[in-house]
């Protein structure tokens, strides 16, 4: 059966949505995705190429935004799963964590991970720039009894610049400082990675269990 | 605590089973929907099993075959996946239609997933059918 003039309209505007929904895709998917949704649609309504028809074929198929979303978050986790980039890594989990509560757990255990990771790391190269002015001090309470523990870096005072308590590890910062910080950023992205692997559901699988 | 209220047999003024407040046994179940869309991914696999089908094929074979409610925006993407995972192949083919197809078959590890799943459901159902057998009786006396 012959589309109608509207109906054809009405096709290929939705593949040209779903074209550019799927843009986070290789050109050779995206064409490879279109070309079979687009036939897909032809032979639904190759008996009745109604509007109605038309439209009832669209809309089982979802909006172009839904059914990309669909194919694209599984890409992006495919990617991430795969890959040696932290950035592409955290991105799919702030995509994981806006879908379920174990990706939300996993997304905010990488931020922390990561930013307690980060501290440590330029506290590390803080201390080997200015030795005299970071470091982790105890200061002796009034009275003698106990200790106040603190943290303290001083920013723009020189070198003449003196903490007034007793600074407990003093070079040993730069060594703990960037071995356990990028010790703590490398796990951190090995637990993303690895919980994308195990935990991550396909969105298509997780939304077939919902709907 | 829960006050109770109760479900009353069709035909009968009796209270036969005792429902937690706000219970509504005509609405719609959405555990029965979850769980068969929940088999989609088995069912996807089992669908070809015997052989090649493009996208348009799977969906009626799993209709005609099954009261799977089947999603056809989620079908796609899911074939896509599981095309990822190599559990399926994909390739072209010329048809009569006028237009290729895009059609799908199971490679060997997706016969060996297909069949791995397959003994878990048996497993599963069999469990499941054991443990609900004391309720059998009441099913069938609530079926019209």
């Amino acid at each position: 059966m012959i589309l109608s003039a509207d109906s054809q309209k009405t096709i290929d505007a939705y593949l040209s949505a779903l074209h550019r929904q799927l843009r986070e895709l290789t050109d050779d998917d995206v064409n490879d995705i279109v070309e079979e949704i687009r036939f897909h649609i032809l032979d639904k309504t190759s008996a009745d190429a109604s509007p109605e028809a038309v439209a009832a074929t669209l809309s089982a198929l979802g909006t172009p935004g839904e059914l990309a979303g669909r194919y694209r978050t599984d890409e992006l986790m495919k990617r991430a799963q795969s890959s040696s980039s932290p950035l592409l890594t955290l991105h799919s989990l702030f995509r994981w964590a806006s879908l379920s509560l174990v990706g939300l757990t996993v997304f905010a255990t990488s931020v922390i991970g990561y930013t307690l990771g980060g501290i440590l790391v330029i506290v590390g190269f803080f201390k080997l720039i200015y030795p005299r002015n970071g470091g982790i001090w105890f200061n002796p309470r009034p009275g003698g009894k106990g200790i106040d523990g603190s943290a303290g870096f001083s920013f723009g005072s020189g070198a003449t610049w003196t903490h007034p308590g007793h600074e407990i590890i003093g070079m040993w910062l730069v060594p703990i400082g960037l071995i356990v910080g990028s010790g703590l950023l490398l796990l951190t992205f090995r637990f993303g990675s690895w919980s994308l692997r195990k935990f991550w559901r396909p969105r298509a699988l997780r939304q077939a269990r919902q709907e | 605590m829960h006050s109770i209220s109760s479900v009353k047999k069709p035909g009968t003024d009796t209270p036969a089973i005792p429902a937690p407040e706000g219970y509504i046994p005509e609405s719609p179940d959405k555990w029965e929907v979850q769980l068969r869309k929940g088999s989609l991914e088995l069912a996807i696999l089992a669908a070809l099993w015997e052989g090649r089908l493009y996208g348009l094929e799977i969906l009626r074979s799993l209709e005609s075959k099954s009261d799977l409610i089947v999603v056809e925006g989620t079908v796609y993407p899911l074939l896509n996946r599981l095309r990822a995972l190599r559990l399926v192949e994909s390739e072209w083919v010329e048809a009569d239609s006028g237009h290729p197809r895009k059609y799908y078959r199971l490679t060997p590890a997706g016969r060996q997933r297909a069949l791995g799943m397959s003994r878990i459901w048996a497993r599963f159902s069999a469990s499941m059918t054991n443990l609900l057998a004391p309720l059998s009786g009441e099913t069938r006396k609530e079926e019209p």
